[in-house]
């Protein structure tokens, strides 16, 4: 008799404590492949001479030649320098860049429209040529919203 | 076999059909008792939440309602506006509104406290704001879903659904007809039988009539109780056939960068001389990246934007309308904005599908009008049947005892037993319960002649 209780309370155990999620799950649903992008910042920025800032695609873990489209859209946070939206060259091998010139000293933002294959993505960065002005650093300060924590969705 | 055995036999079968007759009714008298009130509680609650989107337009319509004019403005302009208004509020989530004349909410956690500011989108100016806490549906479907007490109110709720399981079998089997074919007492009431049996039939029969409704409200309602619905959904989502991950339990995908590639905020005021290694790096989409995505990829126009939760976090589109089919669920990487996982009703398994038009059904949304209606007809028409059982047993409860059933020994009852376990461990809260109440009467009301009295035990 304990014995037979004793597997009972343990089957309850059991269901109570559950099961959880397999890891690999999302794979038994519908899959998404999407773009991925490195935005590639030079190093150094020298006065009087074109620099290249360039990307680099990978959509399933491989390089994408030959994308869709690549655009890049250039500007300076103070509003004094914009180079529209433009078509990039193909450096080959998943690689794409735009040459522009960043002779004033700030922030900066590169704007990236890529798409391949049914996904599209605007990646974002920023980066600073010279010193950043104290505007900008308040900007910075300012600008971004904190970071949310502990929020949680119902529906 | 001579005439005595058969006799003996005939006594026999009749005697074990009666201890099992009485056996499920004590079951159901004391189950009846124990949840009656939480069955009267959900049923009340369910019959005013069914009717949540006619009373909010009602109640809020200074909040919904705006004067269609000209171009909208940006959904970041709307953010910007609530961002004045609070500069110290992280903002969780926007919507846009489904229609042309429907304000957008801007969601919003301020000194601890959830708030929904309601922008209009042409002006770009706040109609008022809410404190989520002070929404009555909301406080409403929380009372029906969790008794206003947290976990301990989830279970007791699943607990008083599960139960209400056992009270719909064990009530269909003292109802069905026995002895005569004909079909008052059983399908209609018998109004010129006297009291006692006038009382039993307004039980017994309406109750046979809506036990289809009340059956489906109670399995469209458990897969989002917090025990039994977990565990549910898990098994199906594993299976492949369910909700795939994130839509109900499962985590979204992350956003795809490393930490150290995000730009930082540079918090150092005072020092212009910021490392350009924090400052540089992926910053996050704006919202109307994020409006352009939805857009692009055709969601419901009821949709909600929840924002990331942290570095990793990623932007979900959310759409829950009123019926399932047009259910969307999309998560966007915040630094490139990539479609990461794009959910619609089509990308459900079947048990996922069957789920979702449960809750959309349960809500009283999936047909609108009707289905309100339909399903308010079952919630009062189980307020009504636990109030005439209540009637039934109060007059003719004796006064010093609860008047329930004779006990019949367990051991003699192995069906039936057998039949509580397998409910039991179908339903594991129902299988706790039924330990609970073995352990009370064998430790208390067997050993105390009294209580034992009382209890008919």
């Amino acid at each position: 008799m304990h014995k037979k209780k004793m597997i009972w309370m343990f089957l309850f155990i059991v269901v109570l404590s559950g099961c959880s999620l397999k890891p690999d799950v999302a794979k038994l649903y519908k899959e998404e492949s999407p773009l991925q992008s490195e935005i590639i910042i030079p190093n150094t920025f020298s006065a009087n001479e074109k620099e290249t800032i360039k990307v680099i695609l990978t959509q399933n873990g491989e390089r994408v030649e030959g994308a869709d489209f690549v655009h890049f859209e250039i500007w300076k946070q103070d509003g004094t320098v914009t180079y529209y939206m433009e078509e990039a060259y193909d450096l080959g091998n998943g690689v794409y860049g735009i040459s522009k010139d960043f002779d004033s000293e700030g922030l900066y933002f590169v704007k990236v429209h890529a798409g391949n294959n049914g996904s599209i993505i605007v990646p974002q960065k920023q980066f600073v040529v010279g010193e950043l002005s104290e505007s900008e650093l308040d900007f910075l300060q300012k600008g971004q919203q904190s970071q949310i924590e502990g929020h949680e969705h119902h529906h | 076999m001579d005439e005595a055995t058969n006799n003996v036999a005939e006594k026999n079968e009749k005697s074990m059909k009666a201890a099992l007759y009485k056996t499920v009714w004590r079951w159901h008298f004391y189950a009846g008792i124990i949840f009656a009130p939480f069955l009267i509680i959900l049923a009340v609650t369910g019959s005013i939440y069914l009717f949540k989107p006619q009373i909010e337009q009602v109640i809020y319509k200074d909040y919904y309602e705006v004067n269609p004019q000209g171009e909208k403005i940006s959904a970041s302009a709307q953010i910007e506006e609530v961002k004045r208004l609070h500069p110290d509020a992280v903002v969780t989530q926007y919507r846009l509104g489904e229609s042309e004349d429907r304000s957008s909410e801007v969601g919003i956690i301020s000194n601890d406290e959830s708030l929904t500011v309601f922008i209009d989108p042409y002006t770009g100016k706040s109609l008022g704001e809410l404190n989520n806490d002070d929404r009555i549906m909301d406080r409403i479907e929380e009372f029906h879903g969790e008794l206003m007490a947290g976990t301990i109110g989830d279970r007791i709720v699943e607990l008083a659904a599960c139960w209400a399981i056992v009270l719909i079998v064990t009530g269909l089997f003292l109802w069905f007809p026995r002895k005569k074919k004909d079909l008052s007492g059983v399908l209609f009431p018998r109004l010129t039988k006297g009291k006692k049996i006038f009382r039993r039939d307004m039980h017994a029969v309406p109750a046979f009539w809506i036990t289809a409704g009340m059956l489906f409200l109670i399995m469209t309602g458990l897969p989002w109780s917090g025990l039994w619905g977990s565990q549910f959904q898990t098994i199906v989502t594993n299976t492949g056939e369910g909700y795939p991950p994130s839509v109900w339990i499962g985590n979204a995908p992350t956003s795809n960068v490393k930490t150290k590639e995000i730009a930082d905020v540079p918090w150092a005021a005072e020092n212009l001389e910021v490392p350009k290694s924090e400052v540089e790096g992926y910053v996050p989409i704006s919202i109307d990246d994020v409006v352009d995505v939805a857009n692009r990829v055709g969601m419901h126009p009821s949709y909600t934007v929840i924002f990331p939760n942290g570095k990793e976090g990623v932007f979900t589109l959310s759409a829950f309308p009123p019926k399932a089919q047009d259910e969307a669920t999309i998560h966007i990487d915040q630094y490139s904005g990539a479609v990461l996982a794009d959910y619609r009703y089509d990308n459900y398994g079947v048990m996922g599908k069957i789920i979702a038009w449960g809750i959309t059904l349960h809500k009283g949304t999936q047909f609108g009008l009707i289905n309100q209606l339909i399903s308010l007809a079952i919630c009062l028409g189980i307020i009504f049947v636990v109030v005439s059982g209540f009637y039934l047993w109060w007059k003719r409860k004796p006064k010093h005892s609860l008047g329930a059933p004779k006990a019949i020994s367990m051991k003699k009852m192995k069906l039936f037993l057998l039949l509580m376990i397998g409910l039991g461990i179908l339903f594991p809260l129902v299988g706790l319960s039924l330990i609970v109440v073995f352990l009370v009467d064998w430790l208390i009301i067997k050993r105390i002649p009294k209580v034992r009295m009382f209890f008919n035990a």
